[in-house]
Protein backbone atom coordinates (compact mmCIF):
# COMPACT_ATOMS: atom_id res chain seq x y z
CA UNK A 1 0.00 0.00 0.00
CA UNK A 2 1.49 3.02 -0.84
CA UNK A 3 2.26 5.41 1.96
CA UNK A 4 0.50 8.56 2.63
CA UNK A 5 3.35 10.85 3.45
CA UNK A 6 2.62 14.35 2.49
CA UNK A 7 0.00 15.87 4.62
CA UNK A 8 -1.11 18.61 2.20
CA UNK A 9 -1.55 15.78 -0.75
CA UNK A 10 -4.49 13.58 1.48
CA UNK A 11 -7.60 13.92 0.16
CA UNK A 12 -10.76 14.35 2.01
CA UNK A 13 -11.24 10.82 3.00
CA UNK A 14 -7.98 10.36 3.92
CA UNK A 15 -7.80 13.14 5.76
CA UNK A 16 -11.02 12.16 7.75
CA UNK A 17 -9.59 8.38 8.28
CA UNK A 18 -6.37 10.07 9.88
CA UNK A 19 -7.61 12.87 11.82
CA UNK A 20 -10.19 9.75 13.32
CA UNK A 21 -7.53 7.03 13.71
CA UNK A 22 -5.18 10.25 15.73
CA UNK A 23 -8.11 11.78 17.66
CA UNK A 24 -8.99 8.14 19.14
CA UNK A 25 -5.41 7.63 20.31
CA UNK A 26 -4.75 10.96 21.71
CA UNK A 27 -7.83 11.34 23.51
CA UNK A 28 -7.90 8.19 24.95
CA UNK A 29 -4.06 8.73 26.63
CA UNK A 30 -4.93 12.53 27.56
CA UNK A 31 -8.17 11.52 29.38
CA UNK A 32 -6.50 8.79 30.84
CA UNK A 33 -3.48 10.60 31.99
CA UNK A 34 -5.73 12.90 33.12
CA UNK A 35 -7.48 10.55 35.41
CA UNK A 36 -4.24 9.15 36.93
CA UNK A 37 -2.55 12.60 38.08
CA UNK A 38 -5.57 11.95 40.81
CA UNK A 39 -3.95 9.49 42.44
CA UNK A 40 -0.77 11.82 42.69
CA UNK A 41 -0.30 12.45 46.43
CA UNK A 42 -3.20 9.84 47.38
CA UNK A 43 -1.36 6.48 46.23
CA UNK A 44 -1.47 3.65 49.07
CA UNK A 45 2.42 4.49 49.52
CA UNK A 46 5.37 6.55 48.25
CA UNK A 47 6.37 3.97 46.24
CA UNK A 48 2.85 3.25 44.43
CA UNK A 49 2.78 7.11 43.98
CA UNK A 50 5.98 7.48 42.35
CA UNK A 51 5.36 4.30 39.71
CA UNK A 52 1.47 5.86 38.86
CA UNK A 53 2.86 9.57 38.72
CA UNK A 54 5.48 7.50 36.37
CA UNK A 55 2.51 6.38 33.93
CA UNK A 56 0.81 9.20 33.87
CA UNK A 57 3.43 11.45 32.73
CA UNK A 58 4.21 8.55 29.61
CA UNK A 59 0.53 8.49 28.75
CA UNK A 60 0.37 12.13 28.88
CA UNK A 61 3.40 11.81 26.66
CA UNK A 62 2.11 9.50 24.58
CA UNK A 63 -1.09 12.15 24.40
CA UNK A 64 1.35 14.99 23.37
CA UNK A 65 2.80 12.73 20.25
CA UNK A 66 -0.47 11.97 18.94
CA UNK A 67 -1.55 15.46 19.03
CA UNK A 68 1.80 16.81 17.87
CA UNK A 69 0.99 14.13 14.27
CA UNK A 70 -2.72 16.23 14.42
CA UNK A 71 -0.98 19.17 14.01
CA UNK A 72 0.07 18.33 10.87
CA UNK A 73 -3.33 18.04 9.65
CA UNK A 74 -3.52 22.01 10.90
CA UNK A 75 -4.81 21.86 14.31
CA UNK A 76 -3.20 23.47 17.14
CA UNK A 77 -2.66 22.42 20.55
CA UNK A 78 -5.60 25.05 22.02
CA UNK A 79 -8.19 23.63 18.97
CA UNK A 80 -7.59 19.81 20.46
CA UNK A 81 -8.03 20.49 23.82
CA UNK A 82 -8.80 23.72 25.31
CA UNK A 83 -11.16 25.10 23.10
CA UNK A 84 -12.77 21.73 21.84
CA UNK A 85 -15.97 20.96 22.60
CA UNK A 86 -16.42 18.29 25.27
CA UNK A 87 -18.95 16.63 23.03
CA UNK A 88 -16.00 16.47 20.12
CA UNK A 89 -13.60 14.00 22.11
CA UNK A 90 -13.36 10.65 20.76
CA UNK A 91 -12.39 9.08 24.08
CA UNK A 92 -13.44 5.97 25.43
CA UNK A 93 -16.20 5.98 28.57
CA UNK A 94 -13.65 3.71 30.63
CA UNK A 95 -10.99 6.01 30.39
CA UNK A 96 -13.19 9.64 31.61
CA UNK A 97 -14.99 7.71 34.75
CA UNK A 98 -14.19 9.34 37.71
CA UNK A 99 -12.13 7.11 40.96
CA UNK A 100 -14.18 6.82 44.12
CA UNK A 101 -11.67 7.77 46.57
CA UNK A 102 -9.04 5.11 47.41
CA UNK A 103 -10.34 2.78 45.25
CA UNK A 104 -7.16 0.97 44.13
CA UNK A 105 -8.54 -1.79 42.73
CA UNK A 106 -10.35 0.54 40.24
CA UNK A 107 -7.19 2.09 39.39
CA UNK A 108 -4.73 -1.35 38.46
CA UNK A 109 -7.68 -3.05 36.71
CA UNK A 110 -8.71 -0.03 34.59
CA UNK A 111 -4.93 0.23 33.99
CA UNK A 112 -5.07 -3.59 33.28
CA UNK A 113 -8.20 -3.13 30.73
CA UNK A 114 -6.44 -0.77 29.17
CA UNK A 115 -2.88 -1.22 28.73
CA UNK A 116 -4.22 -4.72 27.51
CA UNK A 117 -5.63 -3.11 24.63
CA UNK A 118 -3.50 -0.48 24.16
CA UNK A 119 -0.78 -3.42 23.36
CA UNK A 120 -2.77 -4.89 20.62
CA UNK A 121 -3.83 -1.71 19.05
CA UNK A 122 -0.10 -0.94 19.11
CA UNK A 123 0.65 -3.63 17.10
CA UNK A 124 -1.88 -3.01 14.48
CA UNK A 125 -0.03 0.28 14.21
CA UNK A 126 3.49 -1.09 13.57
CA UNK A 127 3.07 -0.87 9.62
CA UNK A 128 1.02 2.42 9.64
CA UNK A 129 0.71 3.53 6.17
CA UNK A 130 1.37 7.20 7.90
CA UNK A 131 5.18 6.66 8.27
CA UNK A 132 5.06 9.43 11.36
CA UNK A 133 2.58 6.33 13.15
CA UNK A 134 4.51 3.80 12.63
CA UNK A 135 7.87 5.58 13.59
CA UNK A 136 5.98 6.51 17.34
CA UNK A 137 4.73 3.61 17.84
CA UNK A 138 8.04 2.02 19.13
CA UNK A 139 8.97 4.43 21.56
CA UNK A 140 5.21 4.10 23.14
CA UNK A 141 5.54 0.21 22.89
CA UNK A 142 8.62 0.10 25.18
CA UNK A 143 6.41 1.93 27.83
CA UNK A 144 3.29 0.07 27.78
CA UNK A 145 4.70 -3.20 28.24
CA UNK A 146 6.25 -1.71 31.85
CA UNK A 147 2.35 -0.38 32.39
CA UNK A 148 1.08 -4.14 31.35
CA UNK A 149 3.06 -5.69 33.59
CA UNK A 150 3.15 -2.85 36.45
CA UNK A 151 -0.87 -3.65 35.87
CA UNK A 152 -1.09 -7.33 36.11
CA UNK A 153 1.58 -7.38 39.44
CA UNK A 154 -1.19 -5.32 41.40
CA UNK A 155 -3.71 -7.09 39.95
CA UNK A 156 -3.01 -10.44 40.65
CA UNK A 157 -2.10 -9.23 44.27
CA UNK A 158 -5.07 -7.65 44.85
CA UNK A 159 -7.35 -10.68 43.57
CA UNK A 160 -4.90 -12.93 46.66
CA UNK A 161 -6.65 -11.34 49.28
CA UNK A 162 -11.02 -11.30 50.01
CA UNK A 163 -11.01 -7.39 49.93
CA UNK A 164 -9.32 -6.65 47.12
CA UNK A 165 -10.76 -9.59 45.45
CA UNK A 166 -14.48 -7.99 46.18
CA UNK A 167 -13.17 -4.89 45.31
CA UNK A 168 -11.49 -6.07 42.15
CA UNK A 169 -15.17 -8.00 41.06
CA UNK A 170 -16.93 -4.39 42.00
CA UNK A 171 -14.56 -2.64 39.29
CA UNK A 172 -14.90 -5.28 37.18
CA UNK A 173 -18.73 -5.27 36.59
CA UNK A 174 -18.48 -1.41 36.60
CA UNK A 175 -15.62 -0.77 34.27
CA UNK A 176 -16.22 -3.78 31.51
CA UNK A 177 -18.91 -2.26 29.94
CA UNK A 178 -17.21 0.59 29.43
CA UNK A 179 -14.11 -1.11 28.10
CA UNK A 180 -15.64 -2.60 25.50
CA UNK A 181 -16.05 0.91 24.00
CA UNK A 182 -12.98 1.00 23.15
CA UNK A 183 -13.65 -0.80 20.18
CA UNK A 184 -16.13 0.92 19.16
CA UNK A 185 -16.55 3.00 15.85
CA UNK A 186 -16.25 6.89 15.60
CA UNK A 187 -18.21 6.42 12.32
CA UNK A 188 -18.38 3.13 10.61
CA UNK A 189 -17.61 3.95 7.42
CA UNK A 190 -14.85 6.20 8.41
CA UNK A 191 -13.84 2.87 10.36
CA UNK A 192 -13.68 1.12 7.36
CA UNK A 193 -11.63 3.73 5.74
CA UNK A 194 -9.09 3.62 8.42
CA UNK A 195 -8.26 -0.32 7.56
CA UNK A 196 -8.77 0.20 4.10
CA UNK A 197 -6.32 2.99 3.86
CA UNK A 198 -3.88 0.91 5.50
CA UNK A 199 -2.95 3.25 8.96
CA UNK A 200 -4.13 0.50 11.19
CA UNK A 201 -4.16 -3.19 9.86
CA UNK A 202 -6.78 -4.68 12.06
CA UNK A 203 -10.35 -3.95 12.40
CA UNK A 204 -12.00 -2.89 15.51
CA UNK A 205 -13.96 -6.37 15.28
CA UNK A 206 -10.34 -7.99 14.97
CA UNK A 207 -8.76 -6.35 18.06
CA UNK A 208 -12.18 -6.76 20.51
CA UNK A 209 -12.24 -10.43 19.79
CA UNK A 210 -8.43 -10.75 20.53
CA UNK A 211 -8.73 -8.54 23.41
CA UNK A 212 -11.69 -10.87 24.72
CA UNK A 213 -9.53 -13.71 24.36
CA UNK A 214 -6.53 -12.98 26.51
CA UNK A 215 -8.25 -10.75 29.24
CA UNK A 216 -11.68 -12.97 29.67
CA UNK A 217 -9.08 -16.00 30.34
CA UNK A 218 -6.43 -13.70 32.35
CA UNK A 219 -9.57 -12.27 34.85
CA UNK A 220 -11.22 -16.01 35.07
CA UNK A 221 -8.27 -17.36 35.90
CA UNK A 222 -8.05 -14.52 39.04
CA UNK A 223 -11.64 -15.88 39.96
CA UNK A 224 -13.58 -12.87 38.61
CA UNK A 225 -16.86 -13.30 37.21
CA UNK A 226 -17.50 -11.47 33.68
CA UNK A 227 -20.48 -10.94 31.52
CA UNK A 228 -18.67 -13.38 28.98
CA UNK A 229 -17.33 -16.51 29.70
CA UNK A 230 -14.48 -18.24 27.95
CA UNK A 231 -15.97 -22.01 29.25
CA UNK A 232 -19.18 -21.28 27.42
CA UNK A 233 -17.75 -21.03 23.69
CA UNK A 234 -14.23 -20.08 23.22
CA UNK A 235 -13.43 -19.51 19.66
CA UNK A 236 -15.79 -17.07 19.46
CA UNK A 237 -15.49 -14.17 21.51
CA UNK A 238 -17.41 -11.15 20.24
CA UNK A 239 -18.67 -8.13 21.36
CA UNK A 240 -22.28 -7.61 21.18
CA UNK A 241 -24.81 -4.82 21.35
CA UNK A 242 -26.36 -5.52 24.57
CA UNK A 243 -22.64 -6.28 26.57
CA UNK A 244 -21.97 -1.97 25.43
CA UNK A 245 -23.02 1.09 27.72
CA UNK A 246 -25.35 3.85 26.99
CA UNK A 247 -22.86 6.24 26.59
CA UNK A 248 -19.55 4.77 24.19
CA UNK A 249 -17.31 8.22 24.39
CA UNK A 250 -16.47 7.69 20.96
CA UNK A 251 -19.88 8.64 19.40
CA UNK A 252 -19.17 12.00 21.30
CA UNK A 253 -21.79 10.76 24.07
CA UNK A 254 -19.89 10.90 27.23
CA UNK A 255 -20.67 10.37 31.05
CA UNK A 256 -21.60 13.66 32.87
CA UNK A 257 -17.53 12.75 34.65
CA UNK A 258 -15.94 13.77 31.66
CA UNK A 259 -18.42 17.62 31.12
CA UNK A 260 -16.92 18.39 34.91
CA UNK A 261 -13.81 16.68 34.33
CA UNK A 262 -13.41 18.96 30.84
CA UNK A 263 -14.48 21.99 32.92
CA UNK A 264 -11.60 21.40 35.27
CA UNK A 265 -8.80 20.80 33.21
CA UNK A 266 -9.79 24.12 31.39
CA UNK A 267 -10.30 26.30 34.25
CA UNK A 268 -6.97 28.19 34.25
CA UNK A 269 -7.36 28.59 30.26
CA UNK A 270 -10.46 30.49 30.73
CA UNK A 271 -10.06 32.00 34.02
CA UNK A 272 -7.36 33.86 32.74
CA UNK A 273 -8.63 34.51 29.42
CA UNK A 274 -5.87 32.72 27.14
CA UNK A 275 -6.13 31.79 23.96
CA UNK A 276 -2.89 29.89 22.93
CA UNK A 277 -0.79 27.10 25.07
CA UNK A 278 2.72 27.31 26.32
CA UNK A 279 4.72 24.91 24.66
CA UNK A 280 8.42 24.62 27.06
CA UNK A 281 9.36 21.41 25.47
CA UNK A 282 10.42 20.89 21.76
CA UNK A 283 8.07 19.45 18.99
CA UNK A 284 8.57 15.58 19.20
CA UNK A 285 10.42 14.21 16.53
CA UNK B 1 30.17 9.26 71.52
CA UNK B 2 29.06 11.88 74.17
CA UNK B 3 27.85 15.16 73.35
CA UNK B 4 31.03 17.06 73.79
CA UNK B 5 32.92 15.00 71.29
CA UNK B 6 29.74 15.35 68.76
CA UNK B 7 29.76 19.08 69.09
CA UNK B 8 33.97 18.80 68.72
CA UNK B 9 33.68 16.54 65.70
CA UNK B 10 30.68 18.31 64.28
CA UNK B 11 31.85 18.76 60.54
CA UNK B 12 30.20 18.25 57.18
CA UNK B 13 28.98 14.90 56.55
CA UNK B 14 30.86 14.12 59.36
CA UNK B 15 28.47 11.41 61.39
CA UNK B 16 26.73 8.29 59.32
CA UNK B 17 24.56 5.39 60.47
CA UNK B 18 27.81 3.50 61.70
CA UNK B 19 28.52 5.96 64.42
CA UNK B 20 27.31 5.87 67.78
CA UNK B 21 25.83 8.64 68.15
CA UNK B 22 23.85 10.31 71.51
CA UNK B 23 20.18 10.38 71.82
CA UNK B 24 20.19 14.29 71.92
CA UNK B 25 21.72 14.70 68.34
CA UNK B 26 19.61 11.62 67.19
CA UNK B 27 16.34 13.42 68.48
CA UNK B 28 17.22 16.88 66.78
CA UNK B 29 18.24 15.29 63.72
CA UNK B 30 15.00 13.42 63.48
CA UNK B 31 12.67 16.48 64.11
CA UNK B 32 14.81 18.56 61.58
CA UNK B 33 14.10 15.91 58.87
CA UNK B 34 11.18 14.91 59.67
CA UNK B 35 10.33 18.44 59.10
CA UNK B 36 11.44 18.37 56.09
CA UNK B 37 10.11 14.81 55.17
CA UNK B 38 6.71 16.18 55.78
CA UNK B 39 7.39 19.51 53.85
CA UNK B 40 7.41 17.80 50.92
CA UNK B 41 4.75 15.78 51.13
CA UNK B 42 2.33 18.47 52.05
CA UNK B 43 3.72 20.60 49.26
CA UNK B 44 2.94 18.01 46.70
CA UNK B 45 -0.49 17.57 48.19
CA UNK B 46 -0.86 21.63 47.81
CA UNK B 47 -0.03 21.77 44.31
CA UNK B 48 -1.68 18.50 43.18
CA UNK B 49 -4.57 20.08 41.90
CA UNK B 50 -3.08 22.26 39.23
CA UNK B 51 -1.25 19.09 37.90
CA UNK B 52 -5.37 19.59 36.36
CA UNK B 53 -5.75 23.35 35.83
CA UNK B 54 -2.26 23.69 34.08
CA UNK B 55 -3.14 25.54 31.33
CA UNK B 56 -1.47 23.37 28.50
CA UNK B 57 0.03 20.08 28.14
CA UNK B 58 3.73 20.78 28.24
CA UNK B 59 3.19 22.48 31.59
CA UNK B 60 0.40 19.70 32.85
CA UNK B 61 3.86 17.84 32.51
CA UNK B 62 5.84 19.27 33.69
CA UNK B 63 3.65 20.12 37.04
CA UNK B 64 2.98 16.18 37.13
CA UNK B 65 6.74 15.83 36.98
CA UNK B 66 7.37 17.94 39.91
CA UNK B 67 4.74 16.86 42.29
CA UNK B 68 6.37 13.32 41.46
CA UNK B 69 9.26 14.91 42.24
CA UNK B 70 8.24 15.72 45.83
CA UNK B 71 6.86 12.79 46.71
CA UNK B 72 10.20 11.06 45.62
CA UNK B 73 12.34 14.10 47.87
CA UNK B 74 10.28 12.77 50.92
CA UNK B 75 10.87 9.08 50.34
CA UNK B 76 14.47 10.02 50.13
CA UNK B 77 14.30 12.21 53.32
CA UNK B 78 12.07 9.93 55.72
CA UNK B 79 14.65 7.43 54.81
CA UNK B 80 17.27 9.42 55.97
CA UNK B 81 15.24 10.56 59.06
CA UNK B 82 15.05 6.49 59.44
CA UNK B 83 18.18 5.91 59.76
CA UNK B 84 18.62 7.85 62.79
CA UNK B 85 17.01 5.34 64.52
CA UNK B 86 14.17 7.09 66.44
CA UNK B 87 10.89 7.04 64.01
CA UNK B 88 9.90 4.88 61.49
CA UNK B 89 8.84 5.95 57.96
CA UNK B 90 5.39 4.96 58.97
CA UNK B 91 5.51 6.44 62.44
CA UNK B 92 6.35 10.22 60.40
CA UNK B 93 3.50 9.67 58.19
CA UNK B 94 1.16 8.37 60.51
CA UNK B 95 2.47 11.28 63.00
CA UNK B 96 2.10 13.66 59.80
CA UNK B 97 -1.99 12.41 59.44
CA UNK B 98 -2.54 13.08 62.55
CA UNK B 99 -1.82 16.13 62.88
CA UNK B 100 1.19 15.76 64.75
CA UNK B 101 4.29 16.04 62.37
CA UNK B 102 5.35 19.51 61.37
CA UNK B 103 5.74 20.89 58.25
CA UNK B 104 6.53 24.52 56.28
CA UNK B 105 3.90 27.16 56.77
CA UNK B 106 4.04 28.28 53.28
CA UNK B 107 2.01 24.86 52.99
CA UNK B 108 -0.60 25.41 55.42
CA UNK B 109 -2.06 28.07 53.18
CA UNK B 110 -4.92 27.22 50.49
CA UNK B 111 -3.71 27.42 46.66
CA UNK B 112 -6.52 28.75 44.89
CA UNK B 113 -5.35 29.98 41.46
CA UNK B 114 -2.87 29.45 39.04
CA UNK B 115 -1.62 32.94 39.61
CA UNK B 116 -0.38 31.76 42.85
CA UNK B 117 1.62 28.96 41.79
CA UNK B 118 4.94 31.06 40.97
CA UNK B 119 4.68 32.30 44.71
CA UNK B 120 5.16 28.59 45.23
CA UNK B 121 7.05 27.13 42.79
CA UNK B 122 9.39 29.98 42.14
CA UNK B 123 9.60 32.30 45.00
CA UNK B 124 9.30 29.45 47.96
CA UNK B 125 10.64 26.76 45.84
CA UNK B 126 13.91 28.74 45.55
CA UNK B 127 13.88 29.92 49.31
CA UNK B 128 14.00 26.09 49.92
CA UNK B 129 16.89 25.76 47.36
CA UNK B 130 19.30 28.30 49.71
CA UNK B 131 18.26 26.22 52.78
CA UNK B 132 19.04 23.20 51.33
CA UNK B 133 22.10 23.90 49.71
CA UNK B 134 23.76 24.84 52.98
CA UNK B 135 22.32 21.60 53.81
CA UNK B 136 24.68 19.41 51.70
CA UNK B 137 27.45 20.61 54.36
CA UNK B 138 24.80 19.09 57.47
CA UNK B 139 26.58 16.81 59.91
CA UNK B 140 24.17 13.84 59.05
CA UNK B 141 25.61 12.10 56.04
CA UNK B 142 22.57 10.71 54.62
CA UNK B 143 21.12 14.44 54.91
CA UNK B 144 23.76 16.09 53.41
CA UNK B 145 23.51 12.94 50.55
CA UNK B 146 19.52 13.33 49.92
CA UNK B 147 20.51 16.80 49.75
CA UNK B 148 22.41 16.36 46.50
CA UNK B 149 19.50 15.12 44.36
CA UNK B 150 17.03 17.46 46.06
CA UNK B 151 19.27 20.17 44.69
CA UNK B 152 19.25 19.38 41.77
CA UNK B 153 15.86 18.39 40.89
CA UNK B 154 14.47 21.60 43.01
CA UNK B 155 17.00 23.39 40.69
CA UNK B 156 14.48 22.68 37.08
CA UNK B 157 11.41 23.43 39.81
CA UNK B 158 12.59 26.63 40.33
CA UNK B 159 13.37 27.19 36.75
CA UNK B 160 9.85 26.33 35.87
CA UNK B 161 8.20 28.39 38.47
CA UNK B 162 10.39 31.41 37.50
CA UNK B 163 9.14 30.91 33.70
CA UNK B 164 5.58 30.77 35.06
CA UNK B 165 5.87 33.60 36.58
CA UNK B 166 7.71 35.18 33.87
CA UNK B 167 4.47 34.40 31.29
CA UNK B 168 1.92 35.62 33.76
CA UNK B 169 4.24 39.07 33.92
CA UNK B 170 4.22 39.44 30.19
CA UNK B 171 0.51 38.23 29.48
CA UNK B 172 -2.40 39.94 29.66
CA UNK B 173 -3.03 43.15 31.79
CA UNK B 174 -5.51 41.01 34.29
CA UNK B 175 -2.80 38.42 34.59
CA UNK B 176 -0.22 40.87 35.56
CA UNK B 177 -2.56 42.91 37.86
CA UNK B 178 -3.61 38.97 40.00
CA UNK B 179 0.09 38.13 39.81
CA UNK B 180 0.65 41.46 41.84
CA UNK B 181 -1.82 40.62 44.44
CA UNK B 182 -0.94 37.05 44.97
CA UNK B 183 2.25 38.10 45.52
CA UNK B 184 1.35 40.64 48.00
CA UNK B 185 -0.39 38.37 49.98
CA UNK B 186 2.28 35.61 49.81
CA UNK B 187 5.04 37.97 50.31
CA UNK B 188 5.06 37.94 54.30
CA UNK B 189 4.38 34.06 54.29
CA UNK B 190 7.76 33.53 51.92
CA UNK B 191 9.50 35.68 54.35
CA UNK B 192 8.22 34.09 57.13
CA UNK B 193 9.79 31.06 55.54
CA UNK B 194 13.10 30.78 57.27
CA UNK B 195 10.87 31.11 60.45
CA UNK B 196 11.26 34.03 63.64
CA UNK B 197 14.32 35.48 64.37
CA UNK B 198 17.46 33.61 65.80
CA UNK B 199 16.85 35.03 69.23
CA UNK B 200 13.12 33.60 68.94
CA UNK B 201 14.00 30.50 67.41
CA UNK B 202 14.09 27.12 69.69
CA UNK B 203 16.22 24.75 67.95
CA UNK B 204 18.85 26.69 66.31
CA UNK B 205 21.60 26.68 69.05
CA UNK B 206 21.63 22.68 69.53
CA UNK B 207 21.56 22.06 65.62
CA UNK B 208 24.33 24.46 64.74
CA UNK B 209 26.23 23.42 67.67
CA UNK B 210 26.19 19.96 66.69
CA UNK B 211 26.83 20.86 62.39
CA UNK B 212 23.48 19.72 61.77
CA UNK B 213 22.58 23.42 60.62
CA UNK B 214 24.71 25.21 58.81
CA UNK B 215 23.40 28.86 58.49
CA UNK B 216 21.42 31.02 60.79
CA UNK B 217 17.15 31.78 60.11
CA UNK B 218 18.82 35.49 59.80
CA UNK B 219 21.23 34.67 57.45
CA UNK B 220 19.27 32.55 55.20
CA UNK B 221 16.52 35.03 54.93
CA UNK B 222 18.83 37.71 54.41
CA UNK B 223 20.30 36.74 51.56
CA UNK B 224 17.14 34.98 50.12
CA UNK B 225 16.16 38.69 50.38
CA UNK B 226 19.21 40.09 48.31
CA UNK B 227 18.49 37.23 45.90
CA UNK B 228 15.13 37.63 44.96
CA UNK B 229 13.57 41.13 45.62
CA UNK B 230 15.76 41.95 42.25
CA UNK B 231 14.22 39.17 40.81
CA UNK B 232 10.89 40.48 41.44
CA UNK B 233 11.56 43.73 40.54
CA UNK B 234 12.83 42.28 37.00
CA UNK B 235 9.42 40.24 36.41
CA UNK B 236 7.64 43.56 37.20
CA UNK B 237 6.50 42.98 40.78
CA UNK B 238 6.19 45.71 42.98
CA UNK B 239 7.82 44.79 46.56
CA UNK B 240 4.94 45.37 49.07
CA UNK B 241 5.78 48.41 51.58
CA UNK B 242 4.75 45.77 54.30
CA UNK B 243 6.92 44.19 56.06
CA UNK B 244 9.27 47.12 55.36
CA UNK B 245 12.69 45.79 54.34
CA UNK B 246 15.80 48.36 54.89
CA UNK B 247 18.50 48.53 53.05
CA UNK B 248 21.73 48.24 53.85
CA UNK B 249 24.72 50.56 53.66
CA UNK B 250 26.16 48.06 51.33
CA UNK B 251 23.21 47.30 49.27
CA UNK B 252 22.33 43.88 51.18
CA UNK B 253 18.43 43.83 52.72
CA UNK B 254 16.96 43.27 55.83
CA UNK B 255 13.70 42.85 57.05
CA UNK B 256 11.65 44.27 59.75
CA UNK B 257 10.47 41.42 61.70
CA UNK B 258 7.50 43.05 63.80
CA UNK B 259 6.07 43.74 60.83
CA UNK B 260 5.35 40.34 60.45
CA UNK B 261 2.84 38.35 61.45
CA UNK B 262 4.36 36.12 64.33
CA UNK B 263 1.14 35.35 65.91
CA UNK B 264 0.03 33.57 62.94
CA UNK B 265 2.94 32.09 62.27
CA UNK B 266 2.85 30.14 65.88
CA UNK B 267 -0.58 29.28 65.18
CA UNK B 268 0.61 27.38 62.17
CA UNK B 269 3.88 26.10 63.68
CA UNK B 270 1.17 24.40 65.98
CA UNK B 271 -0.96 23.27 63.48
CA UNK B 272 -3.95 24.60 64.50
CA UNK B 273 -3.96 27.05 61.57
CA UNK B 274 -7.46 26.31 59.97
CA UNK B 275 -6.92 26.44 55.86
CA UNK B 276 -3.76 24.41 57.38
CA UNK B 277 -5.91 22.11 59.02
CA UNK B 278 -7.96 21.55 56.64
CA UNK B 279 -5.42 20.30 54.28
CA UNK B 280 -3.89 17.69 57.02
CA UNK B 281 -6.84 16.34 57.03
CA UNK B 282 -7.69 16.15 53.33
CA UNK B 283 -4.79 14.30 53.04
CA UNK B 284 -5.31 12.05 55.70
CA UNK B 285 -8.79 10.92 54.65
CA UNK B 286 -6.85 9.92 51.24
CA UNK B 287 -4.24 7.89 53.47
CA UNK B 288 -7.47 6.20 55.51
CA UNK B 289 -9.08 5.58 52.07
CA UNK B 290 -6.09 3.28 50.72
CA UNK B 291 -5.35 1.68 54.34
CA UNK B 292 -6.77 -1.52 53.16
CA UNK B 293 -4.40 -1.54 50.41
CA UNK B 294 -1.91 -1.33 52.71
CA UNK B 295 -2.90 -3.70 55.17
CA UNK B 296 -3.12 -6.32 52.20
CA UNK B 297 0.18 -5.43 50.97
CA UNK B 298 1.42 -6.15 54.97
CA UNK B 299 -0.34 -9.43 54.95
CA UNK B 300 1.53 -10.17 51.51
CA UNK B 301 5.10 -9.18 52.91
CA UNK B 302 4.34 -11.09 56.53
CA UNK B 303 3.82 -14.17 54.88
CA UNK B 304 6.47 -13.74 52.20
CA UNK B 305 9.07 -13.57 54.99
CA UNK B 306 8.64 -10.04 55.88
CA UNK B 307 10.62 -7.93 53.25
CA UNK B 308 9.67 -4.44 52.35
CA UNK B 309 6.43 -4.32 49.82
CA UNK B 310 7.86 -3.12 46.72
CA UNK B 311 7.68 -6.29 44.22
CA UNK B 312 4.49 -4.43 42.63
CA UNK B 313 5.82 -0.65 42.25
Amino acid sequence: MAALENPADLDEREREALETLLKRLADDEFVLAERYTEWQVRAPSLESDLALANNAQDELGHARLWYDVLEDLGFEEQELVYERDPADFRHATLVELPFEEGDWADAVLRSYLYDAAEELRLEALEDSSYPKIADRVGKIQSEEAYHLEHAQNWVERLADGEEGHQRLQDALDRLFPHALTLFEPVDPDVETDIVDLGLRDATLEELGEEWLSIVVPYLESLELELPVSSQVDDDTFEITEEMLPEKRGRDGSHTDAWADLHDELTHTYRDLGRSETTKIMEKPE
Amino acid sequence: MDLNTVKERAGPREFSPADDLPREYREAATRMIEFHANSEIMGAYLERPFIRQAPSIDRKLAFSAKVQDEIGHGQLLYRAAESLGVKTREEMLDDLANGDGKFLNCFHYPLKSWVEIPMISFFVDGAAMRRQATLRRTSWEPYAHAMDKVCFEEGFHVKHGEDILKELMTGSRAEQQRTQEAFEEWWPRIIQFFGPTDDKSTHHDFAASVGLKQQSNDELRDAFLDQYIPKARKHGLEIPDEPRIRERDDGTYAVEEGDLDWDEFFTIAKNDYEPGLGQINGRKQAQEAVQWVRETIEDDATTAGGHAPQAAD
